[in-house]
């Protein structure tokens, strides 16, 4: 059973439309979800969760229908959209009493070790602290009442380097003992971390459902001089990026091969880039 | 629902909702229009829901392990709550003041029975027009407030004008109880069942349209 079964979402707004987005999370697992800043990626998260109204598509977690068992549902799950910025001028410690009463399984030991962990005083308020720390303080809320799924919208943006490594460790940690993790971030480097999988979405539209590894091996990346790519070099692009010296195309790893250019398989930024450089043009 | 009206009190509610409880005490102004008081309420039910877009207030609450329509319920049987301890706490104040070697009120009408059914009728129009506009668009505070307020004080000119010159009000309800006390009972009976029937049919239409809201 999947943790999580998105089929058919579409959500239509005047000048963007999701999908329709279909996908499953498997248990223990850790998926990014990538694409640039508009692509869909919170549009498909608030969808799943209720927050925005979606025109089609099933949600079900852990194999119940979103619609029916919304409060039971929530309970499993952590969701967390950026840093806290509710309740700006409350103490954190007031805020967290109050969620904790919404849960019947609150760790009250986790939370106070998270907090430990983030360096967070909890008679601060909202107010009182840097973006990082917001983002900290809703991971603690987020992963203090056992949540088997966490769905977690950019929650490394804002963060120092060192903060993201922290966060990141905390995942990995999370996935040893079975929680599942969406995240979204369009900062690639965190997913080479933990990611087991990469759900790519583009202009609302999934582009790829699979590993890492398994997207990138689809692609090769060659480097073109100041003349850039032949004709036939060009017709095969999948993705083109100028550099200081010429180009860098993207290329189907079959044609890339059938072309017999010199190639190396591109990063998972390298390839988000070129990608959607083609995408725009 | 009792956690969620925990959240209410400790996180939401904004401090003008219980300081304008102590605004009962105007009726013991000799000559106001006590009407008014009630409006104080509906003005901190404001603030509460302005503070609450301020301090994302709803993004909170919706994510938690909730049903979306119970977020609504919460704040509507908050509000409700705020209104019916205002309208108690008033009770006390109109036995003063008609206690008080004075006249009775030369503005409007005087704090006797009637009056609470007329009260509690202009909370019910505050909650239908507010509530109405606020549910459509969370984040549009400001026009559920501003077509609520003027609603509320087309309502209380009409009743306080008629007090001057319709005879019904002028000659019956408008007078010291327990004059006239069988029509002013029937009267608090019908604007208890307005308040009642007002409130409870903008809930209905709040949850449906907050569901239907994108946040």
């Amino acid at each position: 059973m999947s943790i999580l079964s998105v089929r058919g979402l579409v959500k239509k707004y005047p000048a963007f439309t999701l999908g329709p987005v279909s996908f499953d999370l498997e248990p223990g697992r850790i998926t990014g979800f990538i694409g640039r800043n508009g692509a869909g990626k919170t549009t498909t998260l608030k969808s799943m969760l209720g927050f925005v109204h979606p025109d089609a598509g099933d949600v079900e977690f852990f194999g119940l229908g979103f619609k029916d068992h919304e409060a039971a549902i929530k309970s499993r799950i952590g969701f967390v959209s950026g840093g806290v910025d509710y309740y700006s001028q409350k103490k954190i410690k007031t805020i967290a009493s109050v969620t904790a009463g919404f849960y019947a399984n609150w760790d009250a030991g986790a939370y106070s070790g998270l907090m430990d962990r983030f360096r967070l005083d909890p008679e601060k308020t909202p107010a009182q602290l840097s973006e990082g720390m917001k983002v900290k303080f809703s991971l603690c809320l987020a992963l203090s009442h056992k949540a088997e799924l966490l769905v977690l919208d950019e929650p490394t943006s804002g963060l120092d380097p060192v903060s993201r490594d922290e966060l990141l460790d905390v995942f990995l940690d999370l996935k040893a003992s079975g929680v599942t993790i969406l995240f979204s971030t369009h900062i690639t480097s965190d997913l080479d971390k933990c990611a087991d999988r990469i759900l790519y979405i583009r202009s609302g539209r999934l582009l790829a459902d699979s590993t890492i590894e398994g997207f990138l091996d689809e692609y090769r990346l060659a480097v073109a001089g100041p003349q850039g790519f032949a004709p036939e070099q060009e017709k095969a692009l999948a993705g083109l990026r100028r550099t200081r010296d010429g180009a860098s195309g993207l290329f189907r790893k079959s044609d890339a091969e059938a072309l017999g250019l010199a190639c190396e398989k591109p990063s998972l930024e390298s390839a988000m880039v070129h990608l959607e450089k083609e995408f725009q043009s | 629902m009792i956690k969620l009206l925990s959240k209410e009190l400790r996180l939401a509610m904004h401090p003008t909702s219980l300081i304008f409880l102590g605004l009962s005490a105007l009726i013991l102004v000799p000559n106001y229009p006590y009407l008014v008081t009630f409006f104080y309420t509906g003005l901190g039910v404001f603030f509460t829901c302005l503070s609450g877009r301020e301090n994302h207030d709803i993004a909170y609450s919706v994510a938690l392990p909730v049903r979306k329509s119970d977020v609504v319920k919460a704040r509507f049987i908050f509000v409700a709550a705020i209104e019916l301890v205002q309208a108690a706490i008033v009770v006390p104040f109109a036995l003063l003041r008609a206690r008080m070697p004075l006249p009775g009120n030369q503005v409007g009408m005087d704090a006797n029975v009637a009056f609470f059914g007329f009260a509690l009728l202009s909370l019910g129009i505050f909650n239908a027009v507010f509530f109405g506009i606020y549910y459509k668009d969370v984040r549009k505070v400001g026009k559920a407030f501003g077509a609520a307020s003027a609603w509320v004080f087309a309502y209380i000119t009409a009743v306080e004008a008629a007090c001057h010159v319709v005879p019904l009000f002028r000659d019956r309800l408008d007078r010291p109880d327990p004059e006239e006390l069988g029509l002013k009972l029937a009267a608090l009976a019908l604007g208890a069942l307005a308040y009642v029937a007002l409130t409870v049919a903008a809930y209905f239409r709040a949850r449906r349209d907050f569901e239907r809201q994108d946040l």
